[in-house]
Formats: structure tokens, C-alpha cells, sequence
């Protein structure tokens, strides 16, 4: 009984993980679906004899709509939410882009955008709050939201038309050949807007209202006030996306059905991204570089000669391999 | 007398119907380690949340050297000096321990000077805190607590996940707190620790605070678990260890379980035991010898890598936990709530696993069910206010429900995985009570513990784990030392 046995026993530390582990661990997914999308670009490269600015042009403001829509949607994801209304958001962005920038000068107009994604930002806060304030589940929420802006829209705009400034065009989606302005604005947005949110402290405390409310209250995070946060950023994406809209076709369209395709292609962007619907892990690169594939998708069986209604065939059967696939790389890591 | 660094005074507080505390007074003095006590269900831990701004009382007043505060909120009260950890880490899983230090406004250098005093410098602080195991995160949330420098440190069942040599580090920083004139509250079910380590404690029951005194005198533990359950008391204790006294020893049969050489991982030696009908093996190791996933392959939820099971000298190989029910081999995890379906009443719980018997297809004859259901409650006595939902039992009903399940479906051997996990003392007797009788009945039971004196009270047989493998058999008889030696992987002496 001299020597207990408690006092010469350590409980090991746990073996720290290497850099590249890490980044394997916590990048993986947005490496893989970044390879994805150049295995897929490589391919459609190949199918036309020249592939140049005006391909790379189309591709890139065509999906940009999308891409901004998915990040919306990631962002409130990550918060622990989902947000049934960003589509309908961006048709009402449109709207009334298109209706109040028609024939006017670039000042005014510019004028416009900005209001229009402030009103996109108050609207998805004010969704955020009732959810956090009702206590109703978000997905109704923002399902009856869907609903209201998709009316609203019609009520500004009661049929295509509208219109909006050539030179505003070029400056957002850049003219036929033009690849520029759009990457840029999309890197922008990612570099200015998220990065420098995703390292604030508002941005670390999204992250744990997504990943675990009750640690995160718990940690002197202000839940409720968290949650809008998200939806907020959301609206400013989404109001973002209307904008796109408005330049890429030059005219506001307010059919409900547009906007509902994009929200649910946003969803599927946000899981082929790599966010977990759970909440509280990703990033916004993941979805972005994922509504590209999926952009990329009906282009590629075109060039094969497919019917074009395969394509919606093939983006299912993809987001549902893809993702089995990579819970099926994750298998490993649990059973450690 | 000198003024108590804490004093509440008559907090009560009311989830709806369900009274959590009725009038709860407590006093905790500077330099004092003060252990606050209760069966589940008493009020512990919401008493810790209201004085840690987590919950607001209903009515009742806290007081903080003697003036009267409000905590609204968990960084409220970190301004008063009171510094909680929680039984569940407070740290997102999601985040890497620096984010979530951020997240509270703690400097990560702070937190690695207190790491550092615990001889814990190695932990990497960049880490995801779901890639750290359990232990760690504990002593994380612990560290985060302690550069507070907080006048009363609030420890809800920390040592609970913690191997021995952890829960000593913690031990030593209450001793430090004491030097210092400052307090601790520490919330344990383990009474050894509450006696060697508190000056004083405090016992509640049903919301009210029943007694105060000094736990480490002559008598303390009897007093504790009397004052703990008060009336139900009377004949609780040991009722098990005559039973197994007044066993006889079962006549030369085949035993019920046998295992052979049996892999957890590839590079183990292997596991080998057997358990014959109304037996009662006791297994004992230290945190990842490796019992997890020993119970797992026994129950077919996980295949070995290799070796033999052995039922009724059958070999067998079970692919799916249904071929090792339908052998009548059954599991009661030690997560609970992975074994029942929470948000289902009782009467379902119980009876998932005997639709497997009762009917293949077609709807399910509803009053054999039910009987069944009555018997395996009533045996159990099992608490039925809140039967509509599994979830909202306390834990020592969730327990005895996952026993329940596999009382009405019947079973030959029963694999239990620290079933008194988190359970007051008064619901651990009936739990030992309860092994007893299902052994004496017939059943070969296979009982993995982490608290040692359990194998003294229900156990036939001790066998101690190390590593992989079965390092040593033990009499019943053997001391906690023995056992704890054995299972360090340490020559046992002399038995």
C-alpha cells in the first residue's frame, strides 16, 4: 500500500494532428468538389474547338445568380436554419430592380441596387426575427415567406418587363465576352464580405449557434441575435442575386416557379458544397464552387448530344453519388 | 462567524408543473470545498444553473459576500466571481478550442498557463473540440473556468468522465482553491471523493436542502445516502451482497458464455472469459482498454477482428445485434438515450423489442403487449408521470426502462455497460438489486463498471481488462487497490 497506482499513471494526450491532416480533415470536401468542377470544366473545354472569354463569359454570369443564392443559403445553414425563401427573394429583388432602374442613368441606378439589397437584408431579418421570436420551426417560416415575396413581386412588377441600364450590365456581368467583372465581383464578395465575417467574432458565434445552441448560450453567445445575423446575411446575398438577375437578362420576370427552382437548387448546392445541413460546419467556397458544377451540368450532356431533359436526370444521380461518396470517405474517421 | 462567500436563501423554481426546487438554502463558506449532493432529480443541477445565471429562479434570494445579486446570464455571474463547469462540456463541437475561446473573451494564453499548471501543456489548442476526447474537453472547460480567477469554482460531476489520474489534477486545484480562501461547490455521486476531498456538504432532496455536516466523519457515507433518500432508505444497502452469499454454487454445466481469444483491435492479445448461468461477471478497466467495443462485438453491433463466441458451447457469429437477441445475448448501453426512442412513451420503449417476437406482420396483439409492458414497469418500479415520453425521465428511469426492454422480451445473458453511470445511490441499489435477482433467475450477466466498489457489491467474479486483453481474474473480495493495480496493467500481488 505504499505506492497507489493512481499517482504513476497518465492518461495519454491525445496525438496532435498534422497540418496537412487537418486541412484534409476540415478542407477535404471543398478540395474534392473544387476538382470536381475542373474535371468538369476540362471536359467541356473539350467538346468545343474553342474555348475562350465568351465560354468562360457565360458559364460564369450565368451561374453567378445561383452561386450567390447558395451562399445565402450556406450561411444560414451554418447558423443551424434553412431558408425556403431565397429564391423568392431574389425574383422580388428582380422585380423591383427591373421595374425602377428602367431607362434610367447609371447613377440612379446604381442608387437602386443599393436600396434593393437593403430591402432584401430588412425583409430576411425580419423573417429571422419572427422565427426567433415565434419559436415556429424556420422551415415554415421561411416555406409561408416564400409565399409572400413571391406575391410581392408580382405586385411590383405584374408581368416580364421592366428594364435596366446597359452600362450597369456590363459593370456587374460584363459584356459578351467579357469572363472579368463577374469573377470579380463573385471573388469580392467571398474576400470582403464573408472572409472577414467568417474570422469575427459574430462569425465564430454563427458557426456555434449552428453547432451546438445550448454551448454556445453557454458561452456567452447571444443566440436569438445570432440567428437574425444569419438571415440577414442571407438577404444580402439573396438581394445580391436579384440584382444578377436583373443584369444578366436586362428585364425583371416575376414568375413563383423561378424562384422555387432556385431555392431548391440552392439547397442541393449547399450539400454537394459540403455544409452540413445539421449546421455549424462548412464554408461558402464549397457551395460556389458547387453551383458551378451543377451550372455545368446540361452543357455537358448538350455537348453529348443528350436530351436535354437527361440533364435534370444527371444532376440528381450526381449530388446523391457525390455525396454518398463522401460519406462514405468519412466512415473511416468515425470508427477512430 | 465569518460571512459565507455564497448564500442562497429559499430559491425555488417551477418548470411548469414539475417542481424542481421548493426551497433550497445554501451557504458555502470562503475556503471551503463544499460537495452538494442529491439524488437524480433532486434539484442539483438546476440549483447550479440558477446560481450560475444559466436559469432565474422563481423566487428566493442569491447573495455574494453578502450583497444580493441578480445573474441574468452565465457572463453575469463570471463578473460575481462564480465560474461554472457544466457536466456537459460548454465548447462547440464544430469549433476549434481557440474559436471557442474567443467565443467567451478568454485570452488562449491564459488558458494555456492553467493547462500548463495541470501538466497538460500538450494539448493542442487548434484542434476541432469533436476531434479531442471527452476527458480533455472536461479539463479544457475546467482551464477556460480557472482564468476567471473566480472567488467560487462550480464543478457539476466533472470527475464523472475523468480517469483516476485526471480526476487527481482536479483534486489538487480544489486544494489550491481552499489555500487560497476560496471556494469550491462540487457536485459528485462518487461519496469517496465527496468524503476525502469536501469540508462540508450539503444534501438535497426532493428540492429542499435535508442536511449539512461534515462528510469525511466516522459514519459520513451512511449519512449522506440516508439523508440522500430518506424514507426508501431502510434495507437498500448490501440487500445484494447477502444474496450473492446466500447463492449456491450452480451444479458442473456448460457455461453460458464463453470467450475465446476474442480481438477488439489487430494488434491485441485478445480477450478470454466465461460466464455461466446465474453469475455475475464484474469487469473492470481504466478509460479505452478498449470495453466499448468488447461490449459492441458481443452484442453484434461491431465484428471482431478475430477469436471466438462461444453461447451454450455453441460458436457463433453475430452480424447484427437481431442474431445476438435472438441467441439471447442483449446490451444495455451506457448511453441511454442510444438505446431508446425518446421521444416515445414507455410502453413502446419496453415493447420495441418484443415485437420481434410477438408478430412478424400484421398489427400487434395489443393486450398480450401491454401485460407484458405492466409486468416489466411494476417489477422496475419505474416512475410512469412522464410516460409519454422517454426523454423526459430522469436518468435513473431512462436506465431502468433500458433494462425494462429486454426484462418483458426475455433474454439469457445480459451485457451491462456501467448501468449506475450518473445515477443516484438510491436507484444504483435497486439496479443491484434488481442484477442479482436476474442472475438468480437464470441469467449469465456480464457487468462493466467504472466505479470499482460495485464489483465488491453485485459481482461474483472480477475480471480486470488492460489493453485488449483479460489481465487478471479476481475474487469479488478484492480491494478497490487490487482491482485498480490490476487494471493499470500492474503485477497483482498476492490475492
Amino acid at each position: 500500500m505504499t505506492a497507489t497506482p493512481r499517482a504513476e499513471v497518465h492518461t495519454p494526450l491525445p496525438r496532435p494532428s498534422s497540418r496537412l491532416e487537418r486541412f484534409g480533415r476540415r478542407q477535404g470536401w471543398v478540395v474534392g468538389v473544387a476538382l470536381l468542377l475542373a474535371a468538369l470544366i476540362l471536359w467541356r473545354s473539350s467538346q468545343i474547338p474553342a474555348f475562350g472569354a465568351f465560354e468562360v463569359r457565360g458559364i460564369v454570369a450565368g451561374t453567378m445568380t445561383l452561386a450567390l443564392l447558395a451562399m445565402a443559403q450556406s450561411v444560414i445553414v451554418i447558423s443551424g436554419g434553412i431558408d425556403l425563401s431565397v429564391g423568392a427573394m431574389m425574383v422580388l429583388g428582380n422585380c423591383i430592380a427591373a421595374r425602377l432602374m428602367l431607362d434610367q442613368d447609371l447613377g440612379t441606378v446604381v442608387g437602386v441596387a443599393v436600396l434593393v439589397v437593403v430591402v432584401a437584408m430588412v425583409l430576411s431579418g425580419l423573417i429571422g426575427t419572427v422565427i426567433v421570436v415565434s419559436g415556429v420551426p424556420d422551415i415554415v417560416v421561411t416555406l409561408a415567406a416564400s409565399f409572400t415575396l413571391a406575391g410581392l413581386a408580382l405586385v411590383v412588377l405584374d408581368g416580364p418587363g421592366g428594364g435596366t441600364n446597359p452600362r450597369f450590365q456590363e459593370l456587374l456581368v460584363g459584356g459578351f465576352d467579357q469572363p472579368g467583372p463577374a469573377i470579380l465581383w463573385l471573388a469580392g464578395v467571398l474576400l470582403v464580405v464573408w472572409l472577414p465575417f467568417k474570422r469575427s467574432r459574430l462569425g465564430i458565434a454563427t458557426y456555434a449557434v449552428g453547432s451546438d445552441r445550448s454551448a454556445a448560450f453557454l458561452s456567452g453567445v447571444r443566440v436569438g441575435r445570432t440567428r437574425i445575423v444569419a438571415y440577414v446575411m442571407g438577404g444580402f446575398f439573396s438581394g445580391l442575386a436579384g440584382l444578377v438577375t436583373t443584369a444578366f437578362t436586362g428585364s425583371g420576370e416575376p414568375r413563383a416557379s423561378i424562384g422555387a427552382t432556385a431555392t431548391l437548387t440552392s439547397v442541393a448546392a449547399v450539400v454537394l458544397g459540403g455544409v452540413a445541413l445539421m449546421g455549424g460546419s462548412g464554408t461558402l467556397l464549397g457551395p460556389v464552387l458547387a453551383a458551378f458544377c451543377l451550372a455545368l451540368i446540361p452543357p455537358l450532356m448538350l455537348g453529348l448530344g443528350w436530351d436535354p431533359n437527361y440533364a435534370e436526370v444527371a444532376r440528381g444521380v450526381i449530388i446523391i453519388v457525390v455525396v454518398m461518396i463522401g460519406g462514405l470517405l468519412q466512415i473511416p474517421r468515425r470508427s477512430r | 462567524m465569518s460571512q459565507p462567500l455564497l448564500q442562497a436563501t429559499a430559491v425555488a423554481k417551477a418548470f411548469g408543473p414539475v417542481v424542481a426546487l421548493r426551497a433550497v438554502d445554501l451557504s458555502v463558506a470562503p475556503g471551503e470545498v463544499h460537495a452538494l449532493l442529491g439524488a437524480n432529480g433532486a434539484g442539483k443541477s438546476t440549483l447550479v444553473k440558477i446560481l450560475t445565471g444559466v436559469l432565474a429562479g422563481d423566487s428566493g434570494t442569491v447573495a455574494v459576500n453578502g450583497e444580493p445579486v441578480l445573474l441574468r446570464s452565465p457572463t453575469e455571474a463570471r463578473e460575481r466571481g462564480l465560474a461554472p463547469v457544466y457536466q456537459d462540456p460548454a465548447l462547440v463541437r464544430d469549433l476549434t478550442v481557440t474559436q471557442n475561446l474567443r467565443l467567451t473573451g478568454v485570452d488562449p494564453a491564459d488558458v494555456r498557463r492553467e493547462l500548463a499548471a495541470m501538466d497538460l501543456d500538450g494539448l493542442d489548442l487548434d484542434e476541432q473540440v469533436k476531434d479531442l476526447p471527452l476527458p480533455f474537453l472536461r479539463m479544457l472547460d475546467l482551464a477556460r473556468a480557472l482564468v476567471f480567477d473566480p472567488q467560487l469554482l462550480v464543478l457539476d460531476e466533472i470527475t464523472a468522465a475523468l480517469p483516476p489520474d485526471l480526476s487527481e489534477r482536479v483534486f489538487a486545484i480544489m486544494g489550491r482553491w481552499k489555500q487560497r480562501n476560496r471556494s469550491v461547490l462540487f457536485i459528485s455521486h462518487r461519496l469517496a471523493e465527496v468524503r476525502e476531498h469536501c469540508d462540508m456538504c450539503t444534501v438535497l432532496r426532493d428540492g429542499r436542502n435535508v442536511a449539512s455536516f461534515h462528510p469525511g466523519q466516522e459514519g459520513g457515507e451512511g449519512q449522506i445516502v440516508a439523508a440522500m433518500l430518506g424514507e426508501a432508505s431502510k434495507g437498500v444497502r448490501d440487500v445484494a451482497r447477502e444474496r450473492r452469499a446466500a447463492r449456491e454454487r450452480p451444479e458442473e454445466e456448460a457455461p453460458r458464455l464463453v470467450v475465446r481469444d476474442l480481438l477488439i483491435d489487430r494488434q491485441d492479445a485478445g480477450v478470454s472469459f466465461e460466464v455461466s448461468a446465474g453469475e455475475v461477471l464484474g469487469m473492470a478497466a481504466l478509460e479505452g482498454q478498449g470495453q466499448d467495443r468488447l461490449f459492441e462485438i458481443l452484442s453484434g453491433n461491431v465484428r471482431a477482428a478475430g477469436g471466438e463466441i462461444l453461447v451454450d458451447a455453441e460458436p457463433v457469429r453475430f452480424r447484427h445485434p437481431y442474431d445476438a437477441i435472438r441467441r439471447g445475448v442483449v446490451l444495455v448501453p451506457s448511453n441511454r438515450l442510444m438505446a431508446l426512442l425518446p421521444q416515445r412513451p414507455i410502453r413502446e420503449n419496453i415493447a420495441a423489442p418484443l415485437f420481434n417476437r410477438v408478430r412478424r406482420w400484421g398489427p400487434i396483439n395489443t393486450g398480450r403487449e401491454r401485460r407484458q409492458v405492466k409486468e416489466a414497469v411494476d417489477r422496475l418500479s419505474i416512475d410512469t408521470r412522464a410516460a409519454a415520453q422517454a426523454r423526459r425521465l430522469s436518468g435513473g428511469n431512462q436506465q431502468k426502462l433500458t433494462i425494462g426492454r429486454w426484462l418483458a422480451a426475455g433474454f439469457r445473458t445480459l451485457l451491462l455497460f456501467d448501468p449506475t453511470r450518473g445515477i443516484d445511490v438510491g436507484t444504483k441499489h435497486q439496479i443491484y438489486d434488481l442484477v442479482r435477482e436476474l442472475a438468480d433467475a437464470g441469467a449469465a450477466i456480464v457487468l462493466f463498471t467504472s466505479e470499482l466498489r460495485e464489483i465488491g457489491l453485485v459481482c461474483d467474479r472480477a475480471a480486470v481488462l488492460h489493453n485488449g486483453a483479460i489481465v487478471a481474474e479476481l475474487p469479488p473480495t478484492a480491494s478497490e487497490t487490487e482491482l485498480l493495480t490490476a487494471a493499470h496493467g500492474l503485477e497483482a500481488t498476492a490475492v
